[in-house]
């Protein structure tokens, strides 16, 4: 065992940084990702081939600025997807107990989670790159197919798929880190997906909270996407909805709540005793 | 080596405090085998992970080389520990497993080839390790705890679940390991079995020290179980 005098040590950052893409790719987490992010994109143009002229009741068409917009909005309300995928990043290392090696090889713990939410923004980049191509090239194909142009420019229609890039890496990041405070995968699963797909709809039905409803996490997402169910039924109610956030300003929100439930992970669950 | 002074940890909140550990203090030196005895609920465990910083004490200290674990440069160069009987991802491969803790550690791909042959697990490498028998996952443990060639072996219950013959395999592999100087703390509730296994012994009950030092010494007066009973007084009124 005297043969590693010769051996040399990378610095820790980089170490750790190159074992959790290891991590990550050597279980079929990347493959479960690389099927999200087909299916994903996949959907935006099985809708667009459908046309949502055709839908129950009927949309504006792929031909509309709407149309075209709604079809990438749609591809938005998936991000839960990378989410669930990002809780795992943590969630997993304490159910298979190889958070026990984790913290012996790197007793720092802070560094683990910041080596986890860096590799994870790269995959989260990565799962965003492929909804946007195969979703982009959907609405072409299925606006070829229907004998239209899209009703956006070019130009608009890669800020939307931009857009829906930044969405998808945030909501990795969401992930890890709302999964890094959590410690529970179903727990994680539960408070993000609960919150996102009622329990901010609830929260609106409180007088005033409409006014801060731009920096929630959904409002600043819909900020993001530049499309929401919720802000679209609430104009249409005639309340008056406060303007959203501009693209980039909502993407600074979501990762403000990233950076939130990071340093909260690493004030609380992070300090835990590993028994 | 290993040294640990007046080490105490108290679990839960005031109402539903339970002591595990209370005012222990022992040292480990190198080139033995050193068993860490007693029994099911003693505090074993919760004492070897605080050595290793993963509980935090209420009090004292527990050191390696006068730093404590949190604190070394090196942490898997220094110390190699295995406290779970299976740690891996079931979905992932044993070498893919040492491969991850390779690159935590700063260690060549070429030393995950190394310990896998240390260990003799190189035959089942390529299998997940949802699929390994308890000798399987043991050496695997062990592989991973040998990556950075520490000096600080620190092994939890290692003989739990093996054969005899991984019983066997597992003494002269400890034995040579503390015959090349480096410090080996192995925790047993099973006090025949660690008879045949350490130099040194460290026996603990009820969170607290009973004695310490050579073997030869603690049991001039007969069996490392008897002299145990005879200690706790379990034997007589409790």
């Amino acid at each position: 065992m005297t043969t590693m005098t010769t051996m040399t040590r990378v610095t820790t950052a980089t170490a750790l940084m190159s074992a959790e893409a290891r991590r990550l790719s050597s279980t079929r987490l990347w493959l479960w990702g690389l099927l999200g992010a087909l299916a994903t994109g996949g959907l935006v143009f099985l809708l667009a081939m459908v046309g949502p002229e055709n839908f129950d009741p009927p949309m504006p068409g792929l031909a509309t600025a709407a149309g075209t917009q709604m079809l990438l909005g749609m591809a938005g309300l998936l991000a839960f997807v990378p989410a669930l995928l990002g809780t795992t990043a943590v969630t997993a290392e304490y159910r298979h107990q190889t958070i026990t090696f984790t913290y012996l090889f790197a007793p720092r713990r802070g560094t683990v989670l910041a080596a986890k939410l860096s590799v994870y923004a790269l995959a989260g980049l990565a799962y965003g790159v492929i909804v946007a191509v195969v979703a982009g090239a959907g609405l072409v194909v299925a606006a070829s197919v229907h004998g239209v142009s899209l009703g956006l420019p070019t130009s608009d229609v890669v800020g939307f798929l931009v857009r829906l890039v930044a969405m998808m890496t945030v909501y990795t990041l969401l992930g890890v880190a709302f999964g890094a405070l959590l410690r529970n995968q179903v727990t994680a699963l539960v408070v993000l997906g609960g919150y996102f797909y009622m329990g901010e709809t609830l929260l609106l039905l409180i007088p005033g909270v409409n006014a801060v409803y731009p920096f929630l996490p959904g409002g600043a997402s819909a900020g993001l996407t530049g499309f929401t169910y919720v802000a679209q039924a609430v104009s249409q109610s005639g309340i008056s909805t406060p303007h959203l956030l501009s693209a980039p300003l909502g993407a600074l929100v979501l990762l403000g709540y990233v950076a939130v439930a990071a340093v909260l992970a690493f004030g609380t669950s992070l300090r835990r005793d590993v028994t | 080596m290993i040294r640990v002074r007046q080490l105490r940890k108290v679990f839960g909140t005031a109402s539903s405090a339970v002591t595990a550990v209370e005012d222990l203090s022992f040292d480990v030196e190198p080139g033995a085998v050193t068993g860490f005895l007693g029994p099911n609920g003693a505090g074993k465990t919760t004492t070897l992970r605080m050595i290793l910083g993963l509980v935090t004490p209420t009090a004292g200290t527990a050191t390696i080389g006068e730093r404590r674990y949190a604190d070394l440069p090196n942490p898997s160069g220094t110390v190699g520990a295995v406290l779970d009987k299976s740690a891996f991802h079931p979905g992932r491969t044993c070498r893919d497993h040492l491969r991850v803790y390779a690159r935590m550690g700063g260690y060549p791909d070429s030393r995950v080839a190394e310990v896998l042959d240390l260990v003799g697990a190189t035959s089942y490498a390529h299998r997940q390790a949802r699929g390994l028998s308890t000798g399987m996952r043991q050496r695997l443990n062990l592989a991973t705890a040998l990556l950075g060639d520490p000096r600080v072996l620190i092994l939890d219950e290692p003989s739990n679940g093996l054969d005899p013959e991984g019983i066997a395999w597992l003494r002269r592999f400890l034995r040579d390991l503390a015959e090349q100087g480096r410090t080996v703390l192995v925790s047993s509730h099973v006090l025949s079995e660690a008879e045949q296994m350490v130099d040194h012994v460290v026996i603990i009950s009820r969170g607290r020290l009973v004695t310490a030092g050579p073997l030869t010494e603690v049991t001039r007066h007969g069996t490392l179980e008897q002299t145990y009973l005879a200690l706790t007084g379990a034997g007589a009124t409790a």
